[in-house]
């Protein structure tokens, strides 16, 4: 799942320079993460019309990265023509897909933040850094990439304090993949040096 | 020299110096005067608690004309594998000798917070690729004209989790020949950390103590709430609230411990709150 964040409504309203908007979001990730579902959207659309702006009319679409033709789009939701600007409720997958096809001004009203996942009704975030080269089964299955600040590979920097990262709130999480790798018993991956990433492989492709 | 004053095992004196925030080094200069002949050493810092100054290469460079043996700290933080080789080249062409390699304090921490934080590579990896470029290669093979000769060094908390201190052995199976520890305030639970470095059979490392020698109750207190790895034992704080002279009882017990530690550990490190204006005193005291 892609993990975002709201945008302060505020930086949302100053971006949109137009006045009759089409709201658009996404039931998949951004409906989990109560973002881009029906209620935020329905939310979304009473706070623009506080603010003087004009809404057109709103939809939620199953998924925003994933439109199989902008005409059925069009068709279901005719109001989209009556609309100088799109709002899109998701992550910016689901953005970029829509600005490449709606030829019209397109707007995030979310910042995307990671790739992440849900597990037992939790949201999990960071859970993968797409660095192109996946070898997380050597850390345990815990992306260090993804979870540490500092991409560590080797081991944990000196900075946590009582196993709390240096950088943020959360956990070290190589005392994460270390307990994991403990368990697992095998320990011994953790004691082979790890050389540094081949960042080629996050080249563009076509 | 440094290095070879800590490889025949004796007690080994280095002093931490901070580059200027500009381009005027008289303060840095007047600074390094002040020890001057006092250490073997100074370990010039780079771009400290993420906040930005002038690079340690240049700094040390200046020091070095100055007369100073030089130790430049390098971090992952700000460079990637390119500009980390480049810098090195550049650091072993203008006569420095000496680097002590760590992560990095993570760029929210300093002054320019929303810089893109790099750790292209960890110090790991960075003191294997020293290795390399001692040994005339660089990070992708490529043959070099001219190999390095650097002396490299990493830095280590003294308290370590288990994972910590399978980290530590991989800085010194790819290349640290050095340590310097995060500051020390009770010798006999520094002589642990020790004791697990031997029991490890790390014989060749060497280890030096850092030092930062208190000024009053408060820097005790800043330092345990602040600074990860620092513990100021309770007693020492309670012997400062009862202290009519918080600074002389400061340089006390920092050259106690420094006394201490002589029979420990192969030198100290001292990182002062502030300036210098105390360390010649402080190793006067403890009889360096
Ligand atoms: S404290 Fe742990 S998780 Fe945080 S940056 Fe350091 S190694 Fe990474």
């Amino acid at each position: 799942m892609i993990i975002s964040r709201q945008k302060e409504f505020r930086d949302i309203l100053k971006t949109i320079e137009q006045q009759n908007i089409f709201i658009i979001g996404c039931g998949k990730c951004a409906a989990k993460q109560h973002l881009g579902g029906e209620t935020e959207v329905l939310e979304m659309k009473r706070k623009l019309g506080k603010s003087g702006k004009n809404v057109v009319g709103c939809t939620v679409l199953s998924s925003a990265c994933n439109i199989a033709s902008w005409d059925d789009v069009l068709t279901q939701n005719p109001d989209i023509k009556k609309a100088e600007a799109l709002l899109v409720m998701s992550c910016g997958g689901g953005v970029s897909i829509i600005s490449s096809v709606a030829e019209k001004a397109v707007y995030p009203a979310l910042d995307t933040e990671s790739l992440g996942g849900v597990c037992r009704d939790t949201t999990v975030l960071e859970q993968c850094g797409m660095c192109g080269e996946c070898d997380i089964w050597i850390f345990g299955g815990i992306c260090p990439i993804g979870q540490c600040s500092k991409n560590m590979l080797n081991g944990p920097c000196g900075g946590a304090v009582e196993g709390k990262c240096e950088v943020d709130e959360r956990k070290c999480v190589w005392d994460e993949i270390h307990t994991k790798l403990k368990s697992l018993g095998r320990l011994e991956l953790l004691k082979e040096i790890h050389h540094p990433k081949d960042h080629s492989k996050k080249r563009r492709r076509k | 020299m440094i290095r070879e004053k800590l490889l025949s095992g004796k007690f080994t004196i280095t002093a931490e110096i901070s580059p200027p925030k500009g381009t005027d080094i008289s303060g840095m200069m007047k600074e390094a005067g002040m020890i001057k002949d006092a250490v073997d050493a100074v370990c010039v810092t780079d771009n400290q608690r993420a906040v930005m100054r002038m690079s340690p290469i240049a700094a040390c460079s200046a020091l070095s004309q100055e007369g100073f043996d030089t130790i430049m700290h390098l971090t992952c933080r700000d460079r990637n594998r390119l500009a980390l080789q480049s810098e090195l080249l550049g650091a072993a062409g203008l006569g420095i000798k000496n680097v002590l390699v760590m992560s990095g304090d993570y760029p929210t921490k300093g002054d320019h917070p929303g810089a893109k934080p790099v750790y292209d590579l960890d110090s790991v990896q960075l003191l294997g690729m020293i290795s390399r470029l001692n040994n005339g290669i660089d990070l992708s093979g490529n043959r070099l004209e001219g190999k390095t000769d650097l002396f490299a060094g990493a830095v280590s908390n003294t308290e370590l989790t288990e994972v910590a201190l399978m980290k530590l052995e991989k800085k010194i199976n790819s290349g640290a020949r050095f340590i310097i520890t995060q500051a020390v305030f009770d010798a006999g639970k520094f002589s642990e950390f020790i004791d697990q470095v031997h029991d490890a059979g790390w014989k060749k490392i060497k280890i030096i103590a850092g030092i930062i020698p208190l000024r009053s109750r408060k820097t005790a207190d800043f330092l345990n709430s602040n600074i990860a790895g620092v513990k100021v034992p309770d007693d020492m704080i309670r012997r400062f609230a009862s202290s009519s002279d918080p600074g002389a009882l400061g340089i006390e017990m920092a050259a106690d411990l420094i006394r201490e530690l002589r029979g420990i550990c192969g030198g100290v490190h001292i990182m002062p709150i502030g300036t210098h204006e105390n360390t010649r005193k402080i190793l006067e005291m403890a009889g360096l």
